[in-house]
Parts: structure tokens; C-alpha cells; sequence
């Protein structure tokens, strides 16, 4: 495996994992097929259900072998995006799977054991890695929203069983919950008392959703993950510069606290780390490994003269 | 006088007024009797729930300086929190900052797990973690407000087996000041000011 660099990003579209969260029947589906060139993964045999002209190419799978089966580069050329719709439905067909494969992984009233659902949770990882990896597709994972009572407060949660809920966030760049306020369809990606979302480079806050009709493409999402590239190479950018002079920054400060043998170059050091002009949290770290030198040299510092002495011998 | 003040001691108030909602102070509930605990700075019970952090925390510190046992039944999660944590060159630091509100001065302190590049790193072991449980948490306000300069606080979740992230970034979490105001005028509204005077004067 070659080792690359971070600013090696820029000039280059990244792909992009995203969760769309929702009631049913808000039109989650249809806002996933709106990502480049996608591939609807129809688990949930819905696809009835989103009006025929915003249709794209299909499966059906109706076991997960299936699903691996066609999930293969040769029949995916066409597609950027793979949408898999639902993410509940997906990992009931992983349960099954994985219960057929060891029994240990089930219960006998047919539901996941601990260990299936700590097996089902790796193989979600494990797939949506190879996906976006291997296959170097955009991936879009829908899940149907449900609501949980939180003391006064509702809140709006993925409708998944068990401890996989947390895992399936978690290789996610976006996460949206869609809504509706008013007369308009929205999809938030901050966290607030109602969800907690997933937003990141620049993509904040409850975007409208645009209606659609014979004249508007259905291209939301394209959008979206143009303007997510965008920002992403403006944030390597400035990220890089401030990595890079935190990174020299440190090394200044270690190079200067390396020096220390004794109350003098202690003396001649705090000088030298006072002109330090501090980037990040470099202030914090070097002013701890500073003290953490002088302490192991049992240096004392004397708050009048504002200077570091020897230690009193006896 | 200058008064203590740390996330523990916030987090444990807030807990007991939201299972308190009328604020009658007859409930004998159990977080409100902890929070009169903790204002009192009377030790507390540790719970099953506690140890397994404490516990936790220290597998992870035991991996960092190769002393863990391999066998340890949480020793791979802990592997994996090392993992993530280990980018925080300094480790265990604790730190402070002199506040005024509403007209006290107040010494925030507070104890990060692990600070590096603008990130602190906070483990937390929790058997029922579910993603966003940490977003009413006054730690990342209160630890934003003692390290200016950080930019994003990163909870590093494990139950044993599995690890999870929870992040969140300063531009996105509002300031702990006005929390710790409503707390003050709280102590102050119920006669509690007092015991928080005399209990937690900082050195």
C-alpha cells in the first residue's frame, strides 16, 4: 500500500458517504436517487413506491449472498453512487445471512444474539468499506426515522435494532434528517435537541429541498456532493497550512526544551519559548513538556525573580 | 474569594433539575440527593457504572505504557481507544481558567484525557451508548472555554467490545457561561449558595 499525503485530496473528487433519515412516505428515496449516477439497491422492494419518471436502474436482492453476488466492478461501471434502500432492510438480510452462516449468531426466536449483532455490525463496516474503497463509489443509505421519547423532549432516531444503530454512523461523512416545516421538505445536518445529524465541510444546518417537476431535474444530491468537493479542497487547503505550522511550531518548542540541563538554559529557554508564536494547541502542549523537563531537573522557579534556580542541596 | 468550579459539579446539577422539573426540592430522588452530595463535597458512592470507567480508563493508560494483559476481556476495545487516543501527545492534563459570572470569580478546572492539534480526546465507557448522547454534555462547552484554542472535542465511546466517536466542534457548541450563570442564580433562588461558598473555595 502506497502511503499518501493529505494534500494529495485536492484535484480530486472524493467520493462521499452519506445516511438520509426519514418518515415514511417523505420522499427519502427519491432524494437518494438524486446523487450521481446511482444504482437503487431496492432491499425494501419499494421502488413502486417513487413516481416513475425519477426511477433509475434497479436490484432487488433477496438474500445478502444476492446482494454480494452483484455487487461486483464489472456490473457497476455505469454507476457513481450505490444507493441501498433501506439500511434496516440491509441488515436484515446481513441478519439472516449471518445466522444461516453460524447459528451462534442467532436466538431461537430468530432475532440476532450479542455476538450476531457485534458480527452483523463488522460486516456493515466491511461492506460499506469495500464499497467505497474497492469499488470507489458514493455510497447513500436510507433508513426509515422513528421517534423515541427522551424526558420532555421527542427525538427522531434510525429505525435499527440493537447496538448497530451507532455503527452504521460511524464511516458516514453526511448524515440528514428529513422533515417537513411548513410546506417544505427539508433535510438537517446539525445536531439539536430533535436529532443528532452528521455535518461536515460547510454542509450545515436544514436545506430545502427543492420541488420537483417536469422541468427540474431530480439533482439535489449531485449538487450537494459537488459543493461538499468544493469545500473539502478549500478545507484541505487551510487545514494543511495550519497543520504545517503547528507541526514547525513543535518542533521549535521541543528542539528549545531538549536544551534544558540545568537552571541556566531553563532560564534561557522560557525566553526563548515566550517569542514562540503558538498555533493550535501548541501553547498548552509544549508549556506541559516544559514543566515536565524542568521537574524531572528538580528545578525551582522563583516567582519574584521570574527565573528558574538549582535545587538547595541536602 | 474565588470558587471551584468544574464539569462534574455542573453535569450533576443539570441532572437533577431535569428529573426535578418543578424544583420543590421535597423529591427524594437520587440525583438530586447526589448533587446535595456534591455540593457538600461529601464522597460519593461509586457505582458499577463508575468502576467500569475508571476500570476502562485505566486498561487504556496500562496499553499506552504496555503493562495491559492481552487477555483482559475489553483489552482489543481498549486497543482500539489507544488507537484514537494515542495522537494526543499529552496525556491526563489538567487545566484551568479565572472567570467572572454574575459577579463571582470562578476557577474552571478541568482534567482532559488527552490534547493535541486543536482536539481533545475524552474516553468514556458507556454499556448503553447511543450516537448523540453526549450533546446536552456541559464537558465539551466547559473544556471549549478552558482550552481556547481548541477547535474540536472528540468523545472516544466503548462498551467493551465495539468503539464509537462522537464529535463536536467549537464553532457548532454554545458557551458554558451562560449554564454556569443559571446555576449560580439556581444555587442562589434556593439557599444553596451558602454550601457552595463554603464547600468549594479554590486554593
Amino acid at each position: 500500500m502506497a502511503i499518501r499525503q493529505p494534500e494529495e485530496i485536492l484535484g480530486q473528487k472524493k467520493r462521499i458517504r452519506m445516511l438520509i433519515a426519514g418518515y415514511p412516505g417523505i420522499g427519502k428515496t427519491t432524494l437518494a436517487l438524486s446523487a450521481p449516477r446511482p444504482l437503487h439497491i431496492d432491499c425494501d422492494f419499494g421502488l413502486d413506491r417513487v413516481e416513475a419518471r425519477y426511477r433509475v436502474p434497479f436490484i432487488q436482492p433477496q438474500s445478502y449472498d444476492e446482494l454480494l453476488a452483484d455487487l461486483v466492478p464489472e456490473n457497476l461501471r455505469d454507476f457513481e453512487t450505490l444507493v441501498f434502500d433501506t439500511g434496516g432492510q440491509l441488515l436484515t438480510l446481513m441478519s439472516l445471512w449471518a445466522m444461516k452462516k453460524d447459528p451462534k449468531y442467532g436466538q431461537r426466536d430468530g432475532t440476532l444474539s450479542l455476538k450476531g449483532y457485534g458480527f452483523v455490525g463488522k460486516e456493515f463496516m466491511r461492506l460499506m468499506d469495500y464499497c467505497f474503497y474497492e469499488l470507489k463509489k458514493h455510497i447513500v443509505m436510507v433508513f426509515h426515522a422513528v421517534e423515541e421519547k427522551d424526558g420532555d423532549n421527542t427525538r427522531l432516531r434510525i429505525k435499527v435494532e440493537g447496538q448497530t444503530k451507532n455503527n452504521v454512523w460511524e464511516p458516514m461523512d453526511l448524515g440528514g434528517f428529513m422533515e417537513i416545516h411548513g410546506n417544505d421538505r427539508v433535510i438537517g445536518f446539525s445536531n439539536c435537541e430533535r436529532y443528532f445529524a452528521k455535518g461536515t465541510r460547510g454542509i450545515k444546518g436544514t436545506l430545502k429541498i427543492p420541488e420537483l417537476g417536469p422541468d427540474k431535474p431530480n439533482d439535489f444530491l449531485t449538487r450537494l456532493f459537488e459543493q461538499y468537493n468544493h469545500q473539502t479542497e478549500e478545507e484541505v487547503r487551510m487545514a494543511e497550512a495550519q497543520k504545517a505550522a503547528y507541526e514547525t511550531v513543535m518542533k521549535k518548542g521541543q528542539a528549545i526544551i531538549k536544551k534544558i540541563k540545568d537552571a541556566e538554559t531553563a532560564n534561557k529557554a522560557l525566553e526563548e519559548m515566550r517569542q514562540i508564536e503558538h498555533v493550535l494547541t501548541s501553547r498548552q502542549e509544549l508549556r506541559h513538556a516544559f514543566n515536565v523537563k524542568v521537574n524531572s531537573l528538580n528545578l525551582v522557579f522563583d516567582r519574584e525573580t521570574k527565573q528558574y534556580t538549582a535545587p538547595q542541596e541536602g | 474569594m474565588r470558587l471551584l468550579l468544574t464539569h462534574s459539579l455542573l453535569s450533576s446539577w443539570l441532572w437533577a433539575i431535569r428529573d426535578n422539573p418543578y424544583e420543590d426540592m421535597t423529591t427524594d430522588r437520587d440525583s438530586f440527593q447526589d448533587f446535595l452530595k456534591a455540593l457538600s463535597r461529601e464522597p460519593t458512592e461509586t457505582t458499577p457504572a463508575m468502576q467500569d470507567g475508571i476500570d476502562f480508563e485505566q486498561l487504556v493508560t496500562d496499553i499506552m505504557f504496555e503493562l495491559a494483559d492481552p487477555s483482559h476481556k475489553w483489552f482489543e476495545a481498549a486497543q482500539q481507544v489507544y488507537q484514537i487516543v494515542r495522537k494526543g501527545s499529552l496525556l491526563q492534563y489538567s487545566t484551568s481558567k479565572v472567570v467572572t459570572v454574575a459577579g463571582k470569580e470562578l476557577l474552571l478546572y478541568g482534567r482532559l484525557d488527552a490534547l493535541r492539534a486543536g482536539t481533545i480526546y475524552d474516553i468514556k465507557f458507556s454499556r448503553s451508548y447511543e450516537r448523540g448522547k453526549y450533546y446536552s454534555s456541559t464537558q465539551h462547552p466547559m473544556y471549549f472555554e478552558l482550552v481556547p484554542e481548541a477547535q474540536r472535542f472528540v468523545y472516544v465511546v466503548s462498551n467493551g467490545s465495539e468503539v464509537w466517536t462522537e464529535a463536536y466542534d467549537r464553532e457548532d457548541t454554545p458557551s458554558i457561561i451562560p449554564v454556569i450563570e443559571d446555576f449560580l442564580r439556581w444555587l442562589e433562588r434556593h439557599g444553596l449558595l451558602e454550601t457552595y461558598e463554603a464547600k468549594w473555595q479554590a486554593k
